[in-house]
């Protein structure tokens, strides 16, 4: 080998010594156990120049949201800008006590700003609704349609859940149980909808009481156990018998009761359950803030929908953002009425953590149709005290909205942030070894608090 | 023709001789065991196949006779609610299958075969406002005749006819304490609504407990 080859190579060595920053190497966060989660899926793909990473002027490929091509009577946010002609644009929020800026779609958002960490240039790397889905939420393309890992949500509820009686209620969330190191308890309890739980767990009393159902779950709890004691491989009855002994909690009249679609909205009525474009899954929110109340699950995870918007219903797109956030917002505020089910004078929103994510953004020029197509930029919400909040990562370029350098510091050299990266950090930032669950991704320690 | 059979002559030639020499023994015989244990472990039965195996239990039913005889008394809503809940795919949402029972999968299986095996019982055994019950011929679960406080041994018997449709093996085969376990079922449902006026009488409310806990039983959901 010549001496300038082996410079190159001990150099090379060297460096990567210096930028490398392995997983392993990152301070571990102190493990959550009474923390709790909660994952959206804004569903369908959202258009980021209408929040996150707001444009109001022709450059490039870039055509703004304008009063041609957005219904802008319901946005409460959007201050009018001269675009051209007759078309007016917004104004962008940049509030100065904060280095965020947003466009209109944020609402109410808006106000709870000093909480929010913002991802944009999340590098996509497809423009498919299962693909994104997927990437944004277990980190991993599709492999051949089937998802290659577990969801984050999964991921939580297995390191930090599975003690809870619902450790992971996923209600259209895009949720993967893949792995063999997997604790069945973290298996995700999927549902079309939030008032299905509570439909699922009603009885009849004309025929059964409390007490013959206890005993009937009783001998099925038992009959698992005589089996695993007796099965070359006992973890299948062991999961039937530690799920039917979790059943008579869960039958218990007051929970069922607790759960119907009716009294979550009498009691959670500052929601928008009748809310235009996704109106369906608003209930769910007020489930997760009633779950933890009760200290009954870690996670939940749900889909606020409709944003896919291809044609002239991109005119909604941003009264659709509008709600979604408006939700988020409403979902924050009511937390930050509720204590804490295990931590004296705690608030619920000091320990609640969420995450919000989209398949992947929407193209920059408007279609022919007047709506926008698939593009493979992202962005993402985090809110929680975890997160330096109040700011954002990332980057995208002027020109055409595409995922540039981030300015972090990988160890595969500079490039835009990808899920991997932004789920990894959630991970370690609750003290979970985010190798466990990911192929792919390091952790971006400076968005860590 | 000659030149055929002249062919075959010249192709055949002289048989190859075999050199004389001891014989060899025979191998020794050697038993070899059969491995019976499992290679893999237990799976969920596929939504479907669960599902289909239900409507055949309780008489070869369609979903919607199913929903529309479940559904009086709040037993059972419509099959809608639950097709995420039962882990089957629903298209219109978008919402994949679920590879895995859950919690909330087995609330709602519990709801379906209790609501079912109530009905079966009202179809098969509950004689109120009729002369006596239809005849065994044509029952669709309970094909036995019941009789009031079974003894252990009349259990036995009536309990093996469940026990072979919902398990598919007879009872005398199972682990030895199911037996035992379900007759204190039984009995235990029996007391609990000997002085209550309800819909069923005692018995029969113990016979559709039982019938309830069969449909659910971990031998049923696996295989």
């Amino acid at each position: 080998m010549k001496r300038r080859t082996a410079l190159q190579i001990l150099g090379g060595g060297a460096a990567a010594l210096v930028f490398r920053r392995p997983l392993w190497a990152a301070a571990t966060a102190p493990a959550a156990s009474d923390e709790f989660f909660i994952f959206v899926h804004a569903a369908g793909g959202w258009d980021v120049t209408l929040w996150a990473d707001p444009r109001n002027e022709r450059k490039g490929i870039v055509e703004p949201a304008s009063s041609e091509n957005t219904d802008i009577a319901p946005i409460t946010r959007w201050k009018p800008a001269r675009l051209d002609g007759e078309a007016d644009t917004f104004e962008i929020l940049a509030p100065g006590d904060c280095a965020l800026r947003f466009g209109p779609g944020i609402g109410e958002l808006y106000d709870l700003r000093h909480r929010l960490t913002v991802v944009n240039g999340l590098a996509m790397n497809t423009v498919s609704h299962p693909d994104g889905t997927a990437f944004s939420a277990t980190g991993r393309h599709l492999q051949g349609g089937r998802l290659p890992a577990a969801s984050v949500d999964v991921a939580i509820a297995n390191e930090l859940g599975v003690e809870q009686l619902l450790p992971d209620v996923s209600v259209q969330f895009p949720s993967s149980f893949v792995g063999e190191q997997l604790d069945r308890r973290a298996i995700p309890l999927r549902v079309a909808n939030a008032g299905t739980i509570s439909k699922s767990l009603a009885r009849s009393d004309a025929y059964f009481t409390d007490r013959d159902r206890d005993a009937i779950t009783a001998i099925l709890s038992d009959e698992a156990h005589a089996i695993a004691n007796r099965s070359t491989y006992p973890e299948t009855y062991q999961r039937l018998e530690s799920q039917d002994s979790a059943l008579p909690h869960l039958l218990g009249d007051e929970l069922k009761a607790a759960f119907t679609q009716k009294v979550l909205q009498d009691s959670y009525p500052e929601f928008d359950y009748k809310a235009r474009f996704i109106g369906g899954g608003v209930l769910a929110a007020a489930f997760a803030v009633e779950a933890m109340k009760r200290n009954l699950v870690r996670c939940v995870c749900f889909a606020l929908g409709g944003l896919d918007t291809h044609n002239q219903n991109y005119k909604q797109h941003a009264h659709t953002q509008q709600e979604l956030f408006g939700t988020i917002a409403t979902l924050v505020k009511r937390l930050d009425r509720t204590p804490h089910p295990t931590r004296r004078s705690a608030k619920l929103s000091e320990h609640t953590h969420i995450l919000v994510v989209s398949d992947f953004c929407r193209t920059p020029q408007i279609n022919l149709s007047g709506g926008r197509d698939h593009y493979p930029n992202n962005s993402a919400l985090a809110i929680t005290p975890r997160f330096k909040a109040g700011r954002s990562f990332g980057k995208t370029d002027h020109d055409q909205l595409l995922p540039a350098d981030s300015g972090l510091r990988f160890s595969d050299g500079p490039r835009p942030i990808a899920p991997p990266d932004l789920l990894a950090t959630f991970l370690h930032a609750f003290g979970v070894e985010p190798r466990r669950y990911l192929r792919d991704g390091e952790v971006v320690t400076e968005m860590l608090a | 023709m000659k030149l055929a059979a002249l062919l075959a002559i010249a192709a055949c030639g002289a048989p190859a001789t075999l050199a004389p020499g001891p014989s060899e023994p025979l191998p020794a015989h050697r038993t070899i065991a059969i491995d019976t244990t499992p290679k893999e472990r237990r799976r969920m039965v596929p939504p479907e196949v669960y599902l289909r195996a239900y409507l055949g239990w309780f008489g070869g039913l369609v979903p919607l006779d199913v929903q529309k005889r479940a559904q009086p008394k709040g037993l059972f809503d419509a099959w809608d609610d639950y097709l995420a809940a039962l882990g089957l795919p629903d298209y219109r949402i978008d919402l994949p299958r679920q590879g895995q029972s859950n919690t909330l999968m087995a609330a709602t299986l519990g709801r379906l075969g209790e609501a079912l095996c109530v009905r079966a019982v009202e179809h098969d055994l509950h004689v109120a406002g009729k002369a006596k019950p239809p005849p065994i011929a044509a029952r669709v679960v309970f094909a036995f005749d019941p009789v009031a406080r079974p003894s252990l041994a009349q259990f036995t018997d009536r309990f093996d006819v469940l026990h072979r449709l919902f398990l598919g093996y007879p009872a005398k085969l199972s682990p030895p304490d199911r037996v035992q376990r379900f007759y204190l079922l039984y009995q235990q449902i029996a007391a609990e609504h000997g002085a209550k006026k309800g819909p069923l009488t005692a018995d029969e409310t113990a016979w559709a407990a039982v019938c309830s806990a069969l449909v659910q039983h971990p031998e049923a959901e696996l295989y």
